[in-house]
């Protein structure tokens, strides 16, 4: 081709291109401030997303992902029925040094009041049956409020996943935090337990927000042969699981607040005198002479399963017999 | 016109222009924001091997169904599907189903008016306890211990195990808009074997002519022996409710049956005429020493140990309730809950196989039935004021009739009844807060609880105890002070007082002091009477004891920088006990202090970490001779880092170590001058630590092999050691009288590498 005619077809594309944006550019502002711009993810969110964008840091679109990103659902929520109509957060004051905040926020340095991050969720969620007792709780009562555990901008709530649940509630609970890697727990590090199976943070009628009216009612659900009753019945595993029991975790098999006979000792006078509880091979003479030649030795109520060697049936026994010997010690 | 390349080139440049012009970029915003806004799904298939043996792994594979082999598959997925047009969700998820803790589900849901879901969950939970045993019928309800038991250590081995299966159906419906209908129905399995036991020391009225004394060489007095129960149940729950709201009223009427169904009525074990015992080794106070022969007017150990062993019964539970709250006024809210529950257990004894002796009636005939009530008031009667109050009144009927199970003691024997559990439990809380300046809540409470508990009939054995108490009542003080709002600086400081005393003690002591005393069985008698009476000696259940209780908590939440935290916790409560005797629980101590800390070095990139010391203590003691302060202290940091090296790039990783050591220090109890008592104490002062430690490192590395495609490694290495002297000490395992010995691994370590293949789809 002759170089002049190439340098035609090259200045045709580039006064094309630059026409095709010059048109763009000021049609793009043209259109805002003529046709609205559109809602992203909720009804009316365009006031919001105008700056919170899927460019935004904190993943505010996300809530898309969730039932409250569900527009079909006439009852989900408006960014503004959560966060308040925030008008001078939307359209900051000339005379505003800073962008106010919005309305109502809820994250860890805002100002909103406890109360009323949490009423705005109960508008919606107060008629729930797990949530009757929200009002006088233990955690309301201390203010924590929904949004403390809950994330609603996200499509991974880790509070209401039971694999990452724990690592919420220990925010707090530190306590737990520790015991629940002892050798005896429950499931929860492993992720088939968490804490909700057993507690209802949303407030309960049962003590320790237990998710059923008592303790028990609460461990029966998983070990309901304990419940009973029985022929012969241990009246302390009837009353409440933790008195002997630490559901947390603990070094002890079964869960046990203590071994025995350290924890039986706690209410029962133990068989024979100056039996020192002791182990095969720390005794003196005197101890061994006692210790290991009874059933009821030393030795044989510090180690295996301690009282439990012989008074087996310890949550009771529905073992009928009246032949000696009769099992009203749990033996059988 | 001939079109050429050149032209073309043209005409599409035009084209690029024109779109431009008109659609600026909408192609790239439309992508995006259907990444950032509907529900994601994904499959993640992959492998994972780990290092080690069954040994090594039982305390990491306790219940995460990792322990026995050394490759497993890797499969989970999670679909998540919505009709954007009319919100309709469609979940299906699998997790773990390559391993035998694997659970999956399935559910429709129109949001705002129906759902129905359909789960399936298996939990497999290992001992971490190996068991060495010659027992036949492993698994059974008649295990079997052969005549010719083998060694110590020269049996089987046998890993006791449970699993549960279970299937979950659930619901609800809006039947209009103030109406909706819930329901949920779970059904369980367990199967499995459980570490059990059968012992028994002969009294000499059960084998009269047996045992002439503790050193006989003739006859064996006693055995301990381990038998794996057998676990073959299932657990039955039905959950139905309707919920009813209008603008102040919201009310839950419903029904929750429980039904717990056992296979197995009992257990038998077949013993041989002969045992060891094994303490010390070559004992010259026995060999292996008969167990059987008839006695006159009683029975062998051999036959007492062979007896029936109950597993436990059927049994059911139907409770109707109604629960509900009232907004009075826009600040004051009222809720409540009345409920009755009606729970039997009649299983009959001929059907479990307990047919030993004559029964006294077909079954129990066991009756429970509970009402609650319970209400609650909230008010801000001024905006910085708030009241609350609650009351719980809960009355337990034991309905069970009373007839003759027990007989005790050589002709003519007493004979005893079955014992009542009913008890009444009446607890109240006042509590009032004010915000006070700077965002500061001022708290100030009340609480009480009294407990009435059903006191033994004449004619009821009760082992062991000294006393009972008819009721226990205790009041409670708390404050505190918190503040919620600050952009610097948040926490709680609190304060909770108890004080808990109770009826009379209701005596069951028998000895010759307390006769002499002017005691009688069943009399009630003060605190101080008791004491006096039985020389301070004897132990009282710690649950009825009089108990002073303090707590103190202190939290505070620090946010020096917008991308530090640092969270510090500190935390004590003591319990002090006063029973009529210096025998039993006397005082607990619990202290624990933690520190947290969060740092975001930049938008990729976080830090955490955390520190925490726990201390408990527990001082008992026991009138055989000896005071324990068995004192516990753990010791727990971790550190965690996650970030984004590159836009492809995840990665993250925490390690953590946990520290539990408990010490048994013995010291002679008030008065005690045996020599032997004394001499051991003196020599060995308690029993040996038990200590627990642990390491963890957790550390994963994703790569986006595309956008929609990570591939996942993950590396874990646990390490673990248990020192414990309840199976082995110093090398020496305890021996059952069949030579069953159970043992673990001290020192155990893992390491595990899995990678997956992530597939994400919308």
């Amino acid at each position: 081709m002759k170089p002049r005619r190439l340098l035609t077809i090259s200045a045709l594309h580039g006064i094309a291109l630059a026409l095709g944006i010059a048109i763009a550019v000021p049609a793009m502002a043209q259109s805002e401030g003529k046709k609205p711009r559109p809602d992203l993810v909720l009804t009316g969110d365009a006031k919001c997303t105008r700056c919170h964008d899927e460019t935004e840091d904190y993943p505010v679109l996300a809530i898309g992902k969730t039932k409250h990103g569900t527009r079909a659902d006439t009852r989900t929520p408006t960014c503004t029925k959560c966060h308040g109509d925030s008008e001078t957060h939307a359209n900051k004051p000339a005379d505003a040094i800073e962008r106010p905040a919005p309305d109502r926020a809820f994250g860890k340095r805002s100002k909103t009041p406890m109360a009323e991050r949490s009423a705005v969720c109960l508008t919606c969620h107060q008629n729930s049956a797990t949530r009757s007792h929200w009002d006088g709780s233990t955690h309301q009562t201390s203010e924590v409020a929904c949004s403390t555990c809950h994330q609603i901008h996200t499509g991974h709530d880790k509070v209401r996943d039971k694999r990452t649940q724990p690592t919420v509630c220990f925010t707090c609970h530190k306590e737990q935090r520790g015991q629940i890697d002892r050798p005896s727990h429950h499931p929860i590090p492993e992720g088939k337990m968490t804490c909700s199976d057993c507690h209802n943070p949303h407030g309960s009628v049962g003590p320790k927000l237990m998710n059923r009216d008592t303790i028990n009612d609460v461990c029966y659900t998983c070990h309901m042969e304990k419940r009973g009753p029985f022929v012969h019945n241990h009246e302390p595993v009837n009353e409440d699981c933790s008195i002997c029991h630490n559901p947390h975790g603990t070094v002890t098999p079964t869960m046990l607040k203590m071994r025995p006979p350290f924890l039986c000792h706690s209410c029962h006078t133990p068989h024979s005198s100056n039996n020192i509880p002791s182990v095969n091979g720390q005794q003196v003479t005197g101890i061994a002479s006692v210790g290991n030649t009874t059933g009821k030795s030393a030795t044989n109520y510090a180690m295996a399963r301690g009282c439990l060697n012989c008074h087996t049936q310890v949550h009771g026994t529905n073992n009928p017999s009246v032949m000696n010997p009769t099992p009203q010690f749990n033996l059988r | 016109m001939k079109t050429t390349n050149k032209t073309l080139d043209l005409v599409s440049t035009l084209v690029a222009a024109a779109l431009l012009a008109g659609t600026g970029t909408a192609y790239a915003q439309d992508e995006d924001l259907v990444k950032l806004t509907q529900p994601e799904s994904y499959i993640g298939a992959g492998i994972g091997g780990q290092t080690g043996n069954p040994s090594d792994r039982s305390i990491w594979g306790q219940y995460n169904g990792m322990r026995q082999d050394d490759v497993y598959l890797l499969f989970d997925f999670d679909y998540n599907k919505r009709d954007d047009a009319t919100g309709q969700w469609t979940k299906i998820y699998g997790y773990n189903l390559g391993l035998d803790t694997r659970e999956a589900g399935i559910s429709f849901e129109k949001q705002g008016d129906w759902k129905l879901g359909l789960d399936f969950n298996q939990l497999v939970h290992r001992e971490i306890y190996t068991v060495n045993s010659g027992m036949l019928g492993y698994g059974s309800t008649t295990p079997t211990i052969p005549a010719n038991y083998p060694a110590p250590g020269a049996g089987t081995e046998f890993n006791p195990k449970t699993t549960r299966l279970s299937l979950g159906l659930n619901g609800d419906k809006w039947l209009n808009k103030a109406l909706q209908f819930q329901f949920n129905v779970k059904s369980e399995d367990k199967q499995g074997t459980r570490s059990w036991g059968r012992g028994y020391d002969c009294a000499s009225y059960v084998c009269l002519g047996q045992i002439g004394n503790a050193t006989s060489t003739t006859r064996q007095r006693w055995a301990v022996l381990w038998i794996p129960e057998d676990i073959d149940s299932n657990i039955t729950q039905v959950d139905a409710k309707l919920n009813f709201h209008t603008d102040k009223l919201f009310l839950s009427g419903g029904y929750y049956g429980s039904f717990y169904n056992n296979k197995a009525g009992n257990m038998r074990l077949t013993v041989p005429g002969s045992l060891n015992n094994p303490f010390p080794p070559n004992s010259p106070f026995f060999g292996s020493a008969p167990l059987s022969g008839a006695a006159p007017g009683g029975t062998s150990l051999q036959n007492v140990l062979q007896d029936p062993m109950a597993l436990a019964p059927d049994n059911q539970a139907h409770q109707f309730y109604l629960t509900g709250t009232y907004a009075f006024t826009p600040t004051t809210r009222g809720n409540f809950k009345a409920a009755y529950t009606h729970a039997t257990q009649n299983s009959s004894f001929a059907s479990m196989g307990l047919t030993d002796g004559t029964q006294p009636t077909n079954d129990l005939g066991g009756e429970l039935n509970t009402l609650l009530l319970q209400a609650g008031l909230t008010a801000h009667p001024i905006p910085k004021l708030t009241l609350n109050a609650n009351i719980l009144y809960e009355d337990r009927k034991d309905k069970t009739p009373l007839a003759v199970y027990n007989i005790e003691g050589a002709a003519p024997s007493t004979t005893w009844t079955n014992t009542p559990i009913g008890l009444t439990k009446t607890t109240g809380k006042v509590e009032a807060s004010y915000l006070l300046p700077a965002m500061i809540k001022g708290t100030l409470g009340v609480n009480y609880q009294k407990i009435d508990r059903d006191l033994p009939a004449p004619g009821v054995e009760v082992a062991g105890l000294t006393g009972l108490r008819g009721n226990t009542e205790e009041w409670g003080i708390r404050g505190e002070l918190r503040r919620s709002i600050s952009e610097t600086i948040t926490g709680a400081v609190s304060y909770e007082y108890r004080d808990r005393d109770g009826s009379d003690w209701w005596n069951l002591c028998t000895s010759a002091a307390c006769t002499a005393a002017g005691l009688v069985y069943g009399g009630t008698y003060p605190n101080g009477t008791m004491q006096s009476a039985n020389n301070d000696l004897g132990a009282y259940p710690y649950m009825l004891a009089d108990r002073k209780q303090e707590k103190i908590r202190a939290s505070a939440d620090w946010l020096p920088t917008e991308n530090l935290s640092i969270q510090f916790v500190v935390q004590n409560q003591s319990d002090r006990y006063a029973p009529p005797s210096s025998a039993g629980l006397q005082k607990t101590n619990m202290t624990t202090y933690s520190v947290d800390s969060s740092l975001a070095l930049s938008e990729s990139w976080k830090l955490t970490a955390y520190a925490s010391l726990g201390e408990q203590k527990v001082h008992t003691g026991q009138n055989t001779g000896y005071r324990a302060s068995i004192k516990d202290t753990t010791t727990a940091f971790g550190l965690g880092v996650v970030g984004k090296p590159t836009g492809k790039l995840e990665i993250g990783g925490k390690v953590s170590y946990l520290d539990d050591v408990t010490k048994y220090p013995f010291t002679l109890y008030d008065g005690n001058t045996n020599a032997a008592a004394i001499n051991q104490i003196n020599t060995y002062g308690g029993l040996p630590n038990v200590a627990y430690r642990e390491f963890r490192l957790n550390a994963y590395g994703k790569y986006a092999l595309q956008k929609n495609a990570d591939i996942r490694v993950d590396l874990i290495h646990f390490w673990a050691q248990l020192h414990d002297y309840n199976w082995t000490y110093l090398g020496v395992p305890f021996t059952y009288q069949d030579n069953t010995t159970v043992s673990i691994d001290p020192n155990q370590q893992v390491t595990f590498l899995g990678v997956t293949y992530i597939y994400k789809f919308k």
